[in-house]
Protein backbone atom coordinates (compact mmCIF):
# COMPACT_ATOMS: atom_id res chain seq x y z
CA UNK A 1 0.00 0.00 0.00
CA UNK A 2 1.14 3.56 -0.98
CA UNK A 3 1.63 6.28 1.41
CA UNK A 4 -2.54 7.38 2.33
CA UNK A 5 -1.29 10.81 2.89
CA UNK A 6 1.01 10.72 -0.87
CA UNK A 7 -0.19 12.44 -3.68
CA UNK A 8 -1.33 8.82 -5.54
CA UNK A 9 -2.62 6.67 -2.55
CA UNK A 10 -5.95 4.83 -3.84
CA UNK A 11 -9.63 6.39 -2.51
CA UNK A 12 -9.54 2.49 -1.68
CA UNK A 13 -6.72 2.58 0.11
CA UNK A 14 -7.03 6.06 2.22
CA UNK A 15 -10.42 4.61 2.91
CA UNK A 16 -8.97 1.17 4.22
CA UNK A 17 -6.20 3.08 6.12
CA UNK A 18 -8.70 5.62 7.98
CA UNK A 19 -11.62 2.86 8.49
CA UNK A 20 -8.70 0.85 10.61
CA UNK A 21 -7.61 3.76 12.23
CA UNK A 22 -3.64 3.99 10.69
CA UNK A 23 -3.88 6.80 9.68
CA UNK A 24 -6.33 10.04 10.48
CA UNK A 25 -8.43 11.63 7.86
CA UNK A 26 -7.40 15.23 9.25
CA UNK A 27 -3.77 14.03 7.78
CA UNK A 28 -4.81 13.23 4.90
CA UNK A 29 -6.70 16.41 4.03
CA UNK A 30 -4.15 18.13 5.77
CA UNK A 31 -1.81 16.56 3.04
CA UNK A 32 -3.81 17.52 0.33
CA UNK A 33 -4.66 20.74 1.33
CA UNK A 34 -0.67 21.25 1.30
CA UNK A 35 -0.38 19.78 -2.24
CA UNK A 36 -3.02 21.76 -3.61
CA UNK A 37 -1.56 25.29 -2.48
CA UNK A 38 1.86 24.17 -3.61
CA UNK A 39 0.97 23.20 -6.97
CA UNK A 40 -2.71 25.14 -7.83
CA UNK A 41 -1.45 28.51 -8.97
CA UNK A 42 0.91 26.26 -11.89
CA UNK A 43 -1.84 24.36 -12.98
CA UNK A 44 -5.14 26.57 -12.26
CA UNK A 45 -7.54 23.25 -11.18
CA UNK A 46 -8.81 24.74 -7.99
CA UNK A 47 -11.54 27.68 -8.54
CA UNK A 48 -12.38 27.34 -4.41
CA UNK A 49 -10.60 25.53 -1.73
CA UNK A 50 -13.09 24.73 1.32
CA UNK A 51 -10.07 24.16 4.04
CA UNK A 52 -11.93 24.91 6.91
CA UNK A 53 -14.83 22.66 5.54
CA UNK A 54 -12.19 20.08 4.48
CA UNK A 55 -10.63 19.38 8.15
CA UNK A 56 -13.98 19.76 9.66
CA UNK A 57 -15.20 17.08 7.33
CA UNK A 58 -12.14 14.90 8.07
CA UNK A 59 -11.94 15.78 11.86
CA UNK A 60 -15.76 14.26 12.32
CA UNK A 61 -14.38 10.92 10.43
CA UNK A 62 -12.16 10.42 12.79
CA UNK A 63 -14.15 10.52 15.71
CA UNK A 64 -16.37 7.73 14.43
CA UNK A 65 -13.32 5.74 13.92
CA UNK A 66 -12.29 6.61 17.44
CA UNK A 67 -15.87 5.93 18.95
CA UNK A 68 -16.36 2.83 16.93
CA UNK A 69 -19.60 3.94 14.77
CA UNK A 70 -19.58 2.74 11.36
CA UNK A 71 -17.65 5.28 8.38
CA UNK A 72 -19.01 5.17 5.03
CA UNK A 73 -17.25 3.26 2.08
CA UNK A 74 -14.77 6.42 1.51
CA UNK A 75 -14.17 7.13 4.85
CA UNK A 76 -11.57 10.25 4.67
CA UNK A 77 -10.82 9.85 1.06
CA UNK A 78 -10.30 13.54 -0.53
CA UNK A 79 -12.34 14.51 -3.57
CA UNK A 80 -13.44 17.83 -5.39
CA UNK A 81 -15.88 18.71 -8.13
CA UNK A 82 -16.38 20.78 -10.62
CA UNK A 83 -17.38 24.28 -10.33
CA UNK A 84 -21.29 23.46 -11.74
CA UNK A 85 -22.17 21.32 -8.71
CA UNK A 86 -23.24 23.33 -5.87
CA UNK A 87 -21.52 23.81 -3.06
CA UNK A 88 -23.27 25.08 0.43
CA UNK A 89 -21.68 28.38 0.86
CA UNK A 90 -20.21 29.28 -2.47
CA UNK A 91 -21.86 30.89 -5.76
CA UNK A 92 -22.06 27.97 -8.34
CA UNK A 93 -19.85 29.41 -11.09
CA UNK A 94 -20.38 26.88 -13.72
CA UNK A 95 -17.40 28.31 -15.52
CA UNK A 96 -19.02 31.80 -15.91
CA UNK A 97 -18.68 35.64 -14.82
CA UNK A 98 -22.30 36.06 -14.30
CA UNK A 99 -23.46 33.08 -12.56
CA UNK A 100 -20.68 34.25 -10.03
CA UNK A 101 -22.89 36.59 -8.99
CA UNK A 102 -25.48 34.60 -7.28
CA UNK A 103 -26.34 34.11 -4.13
CA UNK A 104 -24.32 31.38 -2.27
CA UNK A 105 -25.89 27.89 -2.75
CA UNK A 106 -28.05 27.01 0.47
CA UNK A 107 -26.86 23.30 0.24
CA UNK A 108 -25.01 20.82 -1.45
CA UNK A 109 -25.96 19.00 -4.76
CA UNK A 110 -27.31 15.42 -4.11
CA UNK A 111 -23.50 13.73 -5.36
CA UNK A 112 -21.75 16.01 -3.33
CA UNK A 113 -23.51 14.77 -0.27
CA UNK A 114 -23.66 11.33 -1.10
CA UNK A 115 -19.94 11.20 -0.88
CA UNK A 116 -20.10 13.33 2.34
CA UNK A 117 -22.18 10.42 3.43
CA UNK A 118 -19.87 7.70 2.58
CA UNK A 119 -17.33 9.67 4.90
CA UNK A 120 -15.49 11.39 1.66
CA UNK A 121 -13.81 14.69 2.45
CA UNK A 122 -14.47 17.64 -0.07
CA UNK A 123 -11.92 19.26 -1.10
CA UNK A 124 -12.82 22.33 -3.13
CA UNK A 125 -14.35 23.24 -6.50
CA UNK A 126 -12.72 22.94 -9.73
CA UNK A 127 -12.17 24.88 -13.02
CA UNK A 128 -14.59 24.28 -15.92
CA UNK A 129 -14.86 25.43 -19.54
CA UNK A 130 -17.79 28.23 -19.30
CA UNK A 131 -21.22 26.92 -18.55
CA UNK A 132 -19.40 23.23 -20.17
CA UNK A 133 -19.45 24.52 -23.57
CA UNK A 134 -15.83 23.82 -23.98
CA UNK A 135 -13.62 20.46 -24.95
CA UNK A 136 -10.31 22.45 -24.36
CA UNK A 137 -9.71 23.39 -20.56
CA UNK A 138 -9.42 27.18 -21.25
CA UNK A 139 -11.49 29.85 -19.59
CA UNK A 140 -11.28 33.61 -19.90
CA UNK A 141 -12.10 34.30 -16.47
CA UNK A 142 -10.39 31.98 -14.27
CA UNK A 143 -7.67 30.86 -16.70
CA UNK A 144 -7.01 28.04 -18.54
CA UNK A 145 -6.26 24.84 -16.71
CA UNK A 146 -2.88 22.97 -17.42
CA UNK A 147 -2.29 19.77 -18.31
CA UNK A 148 -0.08 17.83 -15.74
CA UNK A 149 1.63 15.95 -17.78
CA UNK A 150 2.91 19.23 -19.98
CA UNK A 151 1.72 22.77 -18.80
CA UNK A 152 2.21 23.98 -22.66
CA UNK A 153 -0.54 21.84 -23.18
CA UNK A 154 -4.22 21.62 -22.52
CA UNK A 155 -6.20 20.02 -20.50
CA UNK A 156 -9.14 19.01 -22.33
CA UNK A 157 -12.84 20.25 -21.02
CA UNK A 158 -15.24 20.98 -19.73
CA UNK A 159 -14.15 19.04 -16.92
CA UNK A 160 -10.90 20.37 -16.90
CA UNK A 161 -10.15 20.95 -13.33
CA UNK A 162 -11.52 17.58 -12.44
CA UNK A 163 -8.81 15.72 -15.15
CA UNK A 164 -6.06 18.16 -13.71
CA UNK A 165 -6.75 17.53 -10.29
CA UNK A 166 -7.24 13.96 -10.24
CA UNK A 167 -3.99 13.37 -12.99
CA UNK A 168 -1.89 15.59 -10.19
CA UNK A 169 -2.18 14.12 -7.07
CA UNK A 170 -4.59 16.54 -5.53
CA UNK A 171 -7.60 15.03 -5.84
CA UNK A 172 -7.64 10.91 -5.82
CA UNK A 173 -11.33 11.46 -7.12
CA UNK A 174 -13.47 14.08 -8.50
CA UNK A 175 -17.11 14.62 -9.93
CA UNK A 176 -17.41 16.09 -12.95
CA UNK A 177 -20.18 16.32 -15.96
CA UNK A 178 -20.52 15.12 -19.57
CA UNK A 179 -22.91 16.55 -22.40
CA UNK A 180 -21.00 15.42 -25.45
CA UNK A 181 -17.76 14.23 -23.77
CA UNK A 182 -16.77 16.35 -21.10
CA UNK A 183 -15.72 13.68 -18.62
CA UNK A 184 -13.96 12.10 -21.72
CA UNK A 185 -12.05 14.19 -23.07
CA UNK A 186 -9.98 15.75 -19.83
CA UNK A 187 -9.70 12.12 -18.64
CA UNK A 188 -7.98 11.39 -22.12
CA UNK A 189 -5.57 14.18 -22.19
CA UNK A 190 -5.01 14.21 -18.62
CA UNK A 191 -4.35 10.43 -18.39
CA UNK A 192 -6.95 9.18 -16.08
CA UNK A 193 -10.07 6.86 -15.71
CA UNK A 194 -13.41 8.88 -15.85
CA UNK A 195 -17.08 6.74 -15.56
CA UNK A 196 -19.87 8.85 -17.93
CA UNK A 197 -22.77 6.34 -16.81
CA UNK A 198 -25.94 6.05 -18.37
CA UNK A 199 -28.22 8.99 -19.01
CA UNK A 200 -30.47 9.45 -16.19
CA UNK A 201 -28.51 6.49 -13.91
CA UNK A 202 -27.14 9.84 -11.73
CA UNK A 203 -29.39 12.74 -10.52
CA UNK A 204 -28.75 15.95 -11.18
CA UNK A 205 -30.24 17.77 -8.25
CA UNK A 206 -28.18 20.70 -7.28
CA UNK A 207 -25.95 20.97 -10.52
CA UNK A 208 -26.33 24.01 -13.19
CA UNK A 209 -27.20 22.40 -16.37
CA UNK A 210 -26.19 22.61 -19.87
CA UNK A 211 -28.51 20.64 -21.94
CA UNK A 212 -30.72 18.95 -19.82
CA UNK A 213 -31.33 16.66 -22.68
CA UNK A 214 -27.95 15.20 -23.13
CA UNK A 215 -26.42 16.03 -19.52
CA UNK A 216 -24.92 13.33 -17.32
CA UNK A 217 -22.89 13.27 -14.30
CA UNK A 218 -19.85 11.55 -13.21
CA UNK A 219 -17.12 10.09 -11.34
CA UNK A 220 -13.06 10.66 -12.43
CA UNK A 221 -10.17 8.34 -10.54
CA UNK A 222 -6.77 6.70 -11.05
CA UNK A 223 -7.81 3.65 -10.91
CA UNK A 224 -11.14 1.50 -12.10
CA UNK A 225 -11.58 0.18 -8.16
CA UNK A 226 -11.53 3.66 -7.19
CA UNK A 227 -13.85 4.81 -10.15
CA UNK A 228 -16.34 1.95 -9.25
CA UNK A 229 -15.99 3.08 -5.35
CA UNK A 230 -17.34 6.46 -5.88
CA UNK A 231 -20.05 5.63 -8.87
CA UNK A 232 -21.06 3.47 -5.96
CA UNK A 233 -22.14 5.51 -3.71
CA UNK A 234 -23.37 7.85 -6.18
CA UNK A 235 -26.03 5.67 -7.10
CA UNK A 236 -29.61 5.92 -6.83
CA UNK A 237 -32.80 7.52 -8.16
CA UNK A 238 -33.68 10.93 -6.39
CA UNK A 239 -37.01 13.11 -7.30
CA UNK A 240 -35.01 16.60 -7.44
CA UNK A 241 -33.79 15.50 -11.12
CA UNK A 242 -36.80 14.45 -13.28
CA UNK A 243 -34.58 12.73 -16.00
CA UNK A 244 -33.16 10.46 -13.36
CA UNK A 245 -34.47 7.05 -13.72
CA UNK A 246 -36.47 5.75 -10.72
CA UNK A 247 -33.69 2.33 -10.78
CA UNK A 248 -32.23 1.08 -7.02
CA UNK A 249 -28.52 0.83 -6.81
CA UNK A 250 -26.84 -1.92 -8.65
CA UNK A 251 -23.14 -1.87 -7.29
CA UNK A 252 -20.60 -2.09 -10.20
CA UNK A 253 -17.54 -2.60 -8.00
CA UNK A 254 -18.27 -6.17 -6.96
CA UNK A 255 -18.44 -7.11 -10.57
CA UNK A 256 -14.85 -5.47 -11.78
CA UNK A 257 -13.57 -9.01 -11.06
CA UNK A 258 -15.90 -11.21 -13.39
CA UNK A 259 -14.62 -13.71 -15.18
CA UNK A 260 -17.48 -13.67 -18.05
CA UNK A 261 -15.44 -13.51 -21.38
CA UNK A 262 -16.62 -10.48 -23.32
CA UNK A 263 -17.40 -10.00 -27.17
CA UNK A 264 -15.71 -6.47 -28.41
CA UNK A 265 -16.58 -4.53 -30.84
CA UNK A 266 -13.09 -2.14 -32.22
CA UNK A 267 -15.00 0.66 -34.31
CA UNK A 268 -13.33 0.95 -37.49
CA UNK A 269 -14.78 2.80 -40.54
CA UNK A 270 -15.62 6.47 -39.28
CA UNK A 271 -13.97 6.30 -35.79
CA UNK A 272 -10.70 4.93 -37.57
CA UNK A 273 -11.02 7.66 -40.06
CA UNK A 274 -10.74 10.19 -37.36
CA UNK A 275 -8.19 9.17 -35.40
CA UNK A 276 -4.52 9.83 -35.47
CA UNK A 277 -1.53 7.67 -35.33
CA UNK A 278 -1.34 7.65 -31.51
CA UNK A 279 -5.63 7.00 -30.99
CA UNK A 280 -5.00 4.20 -33.30
CA UNK A 281 -1.81 2.85 -31.45
CA UNK A 282 -3.81 2.82 -27.92
CA UNK A 283 -6.73 1.26 -29.38
CA UNK A 284 -4.89 -1.67 -31.47
CA UNK A 285 -3.03 -2.15 -27.76
CA UNK A 286 -6.26 -2.31 -25.70
CA UNK A 287 -7.72 -4.87 -28.17
CA UNK A 288 -4.30 -6.96 -27.67
CA UNK A 289 -4.77 -6.85 -24.07
CA UNK A 290 -8.29 -8.10 -23.95
CA UNK A 291 -7.96 -10.74 -27.06
CA UNK A 292 -7.24 -13.73 -23.97
CA UNK A 293 -10.25 -12.63 -22.01
CA UNK A 294 -12.79 -11.55 -25.39
CA UNK A 295 -14.02 -12.29 -28.62
CA UNK A 296 -12.54 -9.58 -30.50
CA UNK A 297 -14.21 -8.68 -33.80
CA UNK A 298 -13.73 -5.20 -36.07
CA UNK A 299 -17.23 -3.42 -36.41
CA UNK A 300 -18.24 -0.28 -38.45
CA UNK A 301 -20.75 1.86 -37.07
CA UNK A 302 -20.92 5.27 -39.45
CA UNK A 303 -24.18 6.09 -38.45
CA UNK A 304 -22.02 7.71 -35.46
CA UNK A 305 -21.41 10.62 -37.79
CA UNK A 306 -25.13 11.44 -37.53
CA UNK A 307 -25.63 11.03 -33.89
CA UNK A 308 -22.43 13.13 -33.49
CA UNK A 309 -24.39 15.92 -36.00
CA UNK A 310 -27.64 15.59 -34.23
CA UNK A 311 -25.88 16.05 -30.64
CA UNK A 312 -24.26 19.02 -31.77
CA UNK A 313 -27.44 20.64 -33.06
CA UNK A 314 -29.48 19.68 -30.13
CA UNK A 315 -26.67 20.95 -27.97
CA UNK A 316 -26.41 24.72 -29.97
CA UNK A 317 -30.08 25.37 -29.88
CA UNK A 318 -30.92 24.35 -26.34
CA UNK A 319 -28.55 25.27 -24.71
CA UNK A 320 -28.94 29.00 -26.36
CA UNK A 321 -32.44 28.89 -25.55
CA UNK A 322 -31.44 28.13 -21.80
CA UNK A 323 -29.21 31.07 -22.06
CA UNK A 324 -31.24 33.21 -23.71
CA UNK A 325 -31.61 36.08 -21.28
CA UNK A 326 -28.49 36.13 -20.13
CA UNK A 327 -26.92 36.55 -23.86
CA UNK A 328 -29.32 39.20 -24.94
CA UNK A 329 -28.63 41.13 -21.90
CA UNK A 330 -25.29 40.13 -20.70
CA UNK A 331 -23.24 38.55 -23.94
CA UNK A 332 -20.42 40.95 -23.41
CA UNK A 333 -19.50 38.92 -20.23
CA UNK A 334 -19.04 35.72 -21.90
CA UNK A 335 -16.24 34.40 -22.53
CA UNK A 336 -15.48 35.30 -26.19
CA UNK A 337 -15.22 31.51 -26.53
CA UNK A 338 -18.49 30.20 -26.30
CA UNK A 339 -20.29 33.42 -26.75
CA UNK A 340 -20.40 33.39 -30.52
CA UNK A 341 -20.99 29.44 -30.78
CA UNK A 342 -24.23 30.33 -28.03
CA UNK A 343 -25.57 33.53 -30.14
CA UNK A 344 -25.20 30.94 -33.26
CA UNK A 345 -27.20 28.58 -32.05
CA UNK A 346 -30.27 30.93 -30.55
CA UNK A 347 -30.30 31.58 -34.47
CA UNK A 348 -30.82 28.12 -35.71
CA UNK A 349 -33.64 26.87 -38.20
CA UNK A 350 -36.18 25.15 -35.92
CA UNK A 351 -36.38 22.25 -38.91
CA UNK A 352 -32.37 21.10 -38.45
CA UNK A 353 -33.32 20.84 -34.84
CA UNK A 354 -36.27 18.69 -35.33
CA UNK A 355 -34.65 16.79 -37.75
CA UNK A 356 -31.66 16.46 -35.04
CA UNK A 357 -34.15 15.08 -32.47
CA UNK A 358 -35.61 12.38 -34.94
CA UNK A 359 -32.19 11.27 -35.87
CA UNK A 360 -30.88 10.66 -32.63
CA UNK A 361 -33.11 8.64 -32.01
CA UNK A 362 -32.65 6.53 -35.74
CA UNK A 363 -28.94 6.36 -34.55
CA UNK A 364 -30.14 4.83 -31.15
CA UNK A 365 -31.59 2.22 -32.70
CA UNK A 366 -28.67 1.26 -34.85
CA UNK A 367 -26.27 1.59 -32.20
CA UNK A 368 -28.61 -0.96 -29.93
CA UNK A 369 -28.78 -3.10 -32.56
CA UNK A 370 -24.60 -3.92 -32.39
CA UNK A 371 -24.96 -4.94 -28.95
CA UNK A 372 -26.74 -7.96 -30.13
CA UNK A 373 -23.57 -9.18 -31.06
CA UNK A 374 -21.68 -7.21 -29.03
CA UNK A 375 -21.32 -6.62 -25.36
CA UNK A 376 -18.30 -4.06 -25.46
CA UNK A 377 -17.66 -1.38 -27.94
CA UNK A 378 -14.21 -0.13 -28.11
CA UNK A 379 -13.53 3.34 -29.99
CA UNK A 380 -10.48 6.14 -29.17
CA UNK A 381 -11.80 8.58 -26.41
CA UNK A 382 -9.89 11.92 -28.60
CA UNK A 383 -8.84 11.85 -32.15
CA UNK A 384 -5.26 13.28 -30.51
CA UNK A 385 -3.24 13.40 -27.27
CA UNK A 386 -3.43 17.18 -25.46
CA UNK A 387 -3.08 20.14 -28.20
CA UNK A 388 -0.83 23.34 -27.33
CA UNK A 389 -2.67 25.54 -25.34
CA UNK A 390 -4.22 27.89 -27.60
CA UNK A 391 -4.37 25.52 -30.87
CA UNK A 392 -7.66 27.11 -32.43
CA UNK A 393 -7.41 24.04 -35.55
CA UNK A 394 -7.20 19.94 -35.14
CA UNK A 395 -5.44 18.18 -38.33
CA UNK A 396 -6.97 15.42 -39.01
CA UNK A 397 -7.00 12.58 -41.78
CA UNK A 398 -6.23 15.49 -44.39
CA UNK A 399 -8.14 17.94 -43.21
CA UNK A 400 -8.17 21.11 -40.82
CA UNK A 401 -11.02 21.80 -38.64
CA UNK A 402 -11.84 24.14 -35.83
CA UNK A 403 -10.51 22.25 -32.64
CA UNK A 404 -12.64 23.31 -29.76
CA UNK A 405 -15.79 21.49 -31.38
CA UNK A 406 -13.61 18.71 -32.68
CA UNK A 407 -12.06 17.24 -29.84
CA UNK A 408 -14.65 15.60 -28.85
CA UNK A 409 -15.38 14.53 -31.97
CA UNK A 410 -15.26 10.40 -31.41
CA UNK A 411 -16.79 10.67 -27.82
CA UNK A 412 -19.63 12.78 -28.67
CA UNK A 413 -22.19 10.04 -30.65
CA UNK A 414 -22.18 8.00 -27.47
CA UNK A 415 -23.41 10.98 -24.75
CA UNK A 416 -25.82 11.52 -27.84
CA UNK A 417 -27.71 8.64 -27.08
CA UNK A 418 -26.89 8.29 -23.45
CA UNK A 419 -24.99 4.94 -23.55
CA UNK A 420 -22.39 4.33 -20.64
CA UNK A 421 -18.86 4.79 -20.72
CA UNK A 422 -15.59 4.40 -19.27
CA UNK A 423 -12.31 6.28 -20.39
CA UNK A 424 -9.25 4.07 -19.80
CA UNK A 425 -5.97 5.93 -19.92
CA UNK A 426 -3.18 4.25 -22.09
CA UNK A 427 0.33 5.77 -21.90
CA UNK A 428 3.03 5.12 -24.53
CA UNK A 429 6.74 5.25 -24.30
CA UNK A 430 7.16 8.80 -23.68
CA UNK A 431 4.76 10.16 -24.91
CA UNK A 432 1.04 12.51 -23.72
CA UNK A 433 -1.55 10.01 -22.42
CA UNK A 434 -4.53 9.25 -24.80
CA UNK A 435 -7.95 7.82 -23.50
CA UNK A 436 -9.80 4.95 -25.09
CA UNK A 437 -13.50 4.64 -24.67
CA UNK A 438 -15.24 1.45 -23.67
CA UNK A 439 -18.75 1.12 -24.52
CA UNK A 440 -21.44 -0.60 -22.83
CA UNK A 441 -25.49 -1.29 -23.16
CA UNK A 442 -27.26 0.74 -21.46
CA UNK A 443 -27.28 0.54 -17.57
CA UNK A 444 -24.11 -1.68 -18.05
CA UNK A 445 -21.99 0.50 -16.57
CA UNK A 446 -20.88 -2.74 -14.66
CA UNK A 447 -18.94 -4.22 -17.98
CA UNK A 448 -17.34 -0.93 -18.80
CA UNK A 449 -15.83 -1.26 -15.54
CA UNK A 450 -14.53 -4.77 -15.69
CA UNK A 451 -13.10 -4.10 -19.15
CA UNK A 452 -11.28 -0.84 -17.69
CA UNK A 453 -9.92 -3.16 -14.33
CA UNK A 454 -8.97 -6.13 -16.91
CA UNK A 455 -7.18 -3.49 -18.81
CA UNK A 456 -5.53 -2.11 -15.96
CA UNK A 457 -4.77 -6.00 -14.00
CA UNK A 458 -2.93 -6.23 -18.15
CA UNK A 459 -0.73 -3.28 -17.88
CA UNK A 460 -2.34 -1.79 -21.20
CA UNK A 461 -4.29 1.12 -18.74
CA UNK A 462 -3.25 2.81 -15.94
CA UNK A 463 -2.53 6.43 -14.94
CA UNK A 464 0.68 7.82 -14.41
CA UNK A 465 2.21 10.53 -12.01
CA UNK A 466 3.01 13.53 -13.83
CA UNK A 467 6.84 12.85 -15.21
CA UNK A 468 7.45 16.06 -17.97
CA UNK A 469 11.07 14.79 -18.72
CA UNK A 470 9.88 11.63 -20.11
CA UNK A 471 7.52 13.12 -22.61
CA UNK A 472 8.98 13.10 -26.22
CA UNK A 473 8.82 16.70 -27.73
CA UNK A 474 7.18 15.24 -31.06
CA UNK A 475 3.97 14.57 -28.70
CA UNK A 476 1.14 16.06 -30.92
CA UNK B 1 -25.69 30.86 -48.22
CA UNK B 2 -25.16 34.27 -47.15
CA UNK B 3 -24.48 33.62 -43.27
CA UNK B 4 -24.22 37.78 -42.82
CA UNK B 5 -27.27 38.28 -44.41
CA UNK B 6 -29.53 35.60 -41.94
CA UNK B 7 -27.25 37.15 -39.11
CA UNK B 8 -28.59 40.50 -39.45
CA UNK B 9 -32.18 39.50 -40.44
CA UNK B 10 -32.64 36.59 -37.83
CA UNK B 11 -31.50 38.43 -34.66
CA UNK B 12 -33.22 41.36 -34.70
CA UNK B 13 -36.12 38.72 -34.46
CA UNK B 14 -34.67 36.69 -31.49
CA UNK B 15 -34.18 40.01 -29.58
CA UNK B 16 -30.24 39.55 -29.72
CA UNK B 17 -27.89 42.56 -29.75
CA UNK B 18 -25.10 41.49 -32.34
CA UNK B 19 -21.40 43.56 -31.41
CA UNK B 20 -19.84 43.96 -34.96
CA UNK B 21 -16.63 42.33 -33.60
CA UNK B 22 -18.37 39.22 -32.66
CA UNK B 23 -20.25 38.72 -36.21
CA UNK B 24 -17.38 36.85 -37.49
CA UNK B 25 -17.49 34.09 -34.89
CA UNK B 26 -21.23 33.67 -35.51
CA UNK B 27 -21.15 33.37 -38.79
CA UNK B 28 -18.25 30.76 -38.89
CA UNK B 29 -20.62 28.56 -36.10
CA UNK B 30 -24.04 28.79 -37.72
CA UNK B 31 -21.58 27.21 -41.18
CA UNK B 32 -20.77 24.86 -38.96
CA UNK B 33 -24.25 24.19 -37.89
CA UNK B 34 -25.63 24.06 -41.47
CA UNK B 35 -22.94 21.76 -42.33
CA UNK B 36 -23.72 19.42 -39.11
CA UNK B 37 -27.83 19.68 -40.81
CA UNK B 38 -26.18 18.66 -43.97
CA UNK B 39 -25.17 15.43 -42.82
CA UNK B 40 -28.77 14.93 -40.80
CA UNK B 41 -30.32 15.42 -43.96
CA UNK B 42 -28.56 13.02 -46.11
CA UNK B 43 -29.97 10.37 -43.54
CA UNK B 44 -32.87 8.06 -44.90
CA UNK B 45 -35.52 8.55 -42.49
CA UNK B 46 -39.05 7.26 -43.02
CA UNK B 47 -41.33 9.68 -44.03
CA UNK B 48 -44.62 8.26 -42.95
CA UNK B 49 -43.76 8.57 -39.46
CA UNK B 50 -42.07 10.69 -36.51
CA UNK B 51 -39.76 9.50 -33.99
CA UNK B 52 -38.88 12.08 -31.78
CA UNK B 53 -35.98 11.52 -29.03
CA UNK B 54 -38.05 12.84 -26.32
CA UNK B 55 -41.81 12.13 -25.23
CA UNK B 56 -43.41 13.91 -22.16
CA UNK B 57 -44.13 11.02 -19.56
CA UNK B 58 -46.50 12.11 -17.14
CA UNK B 59 -46.52 10.88 -13.76
CA UNK B 60 -49.55 10.03 -11.47
CA UNK B 61 -51.08 13.52 -9.68
CA UNK B 62 -50.21 13.43 -6.24
CA UNK B 63 -53.15 14.44 -3.69
CA UNK B 64 -51.83 15.67 -0.86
Amino acid sequence: MTDPTGPWASATDIADAVSRGSVRAVAVAEAALARIGAANPALGAYTDVTAERTLAMAAAVDEAVAAGRPVGALAGVPFAVKNLYDVAGLPTRAGSKINRERAPAASDAVLVQRMGAAGAVLLGTLNMGEYAYDFTGENAHDGPCRNPHDPDRMSGGSSSGCGVATAAGLAPVSLGSDTNGSLRVPASLCGVFSLKPTYGRLPRTGTFPFVDSLDHLGPFARTARDLAAAYDVLQGPDAGDPGCARRPREPAAPALAARRRLRVGLLDGWFYENAGEQARAAVAGVADALAPHADVDALRLDEAEAGRAAAYLVTNAESADFHLRRLRARAADFDPDTRDRFLAGALLPAAWVARARRVRHWWLERALAAFQRFDLLVAPATPCPAPAGGATVLALAGRTLPLRPSLGLLATPFSCIGLPVTTAPVFGEGRMPIGVQLVARPWREDVCLQAAHLLERAGAAAACPPVASRLRSDAA
Amino acid sequence: MDWEAYLAAVAPAVGLPVDPGWRGGIVRFLGLAAEMAATLDAVALADDHLELDAVLVLQEARHD
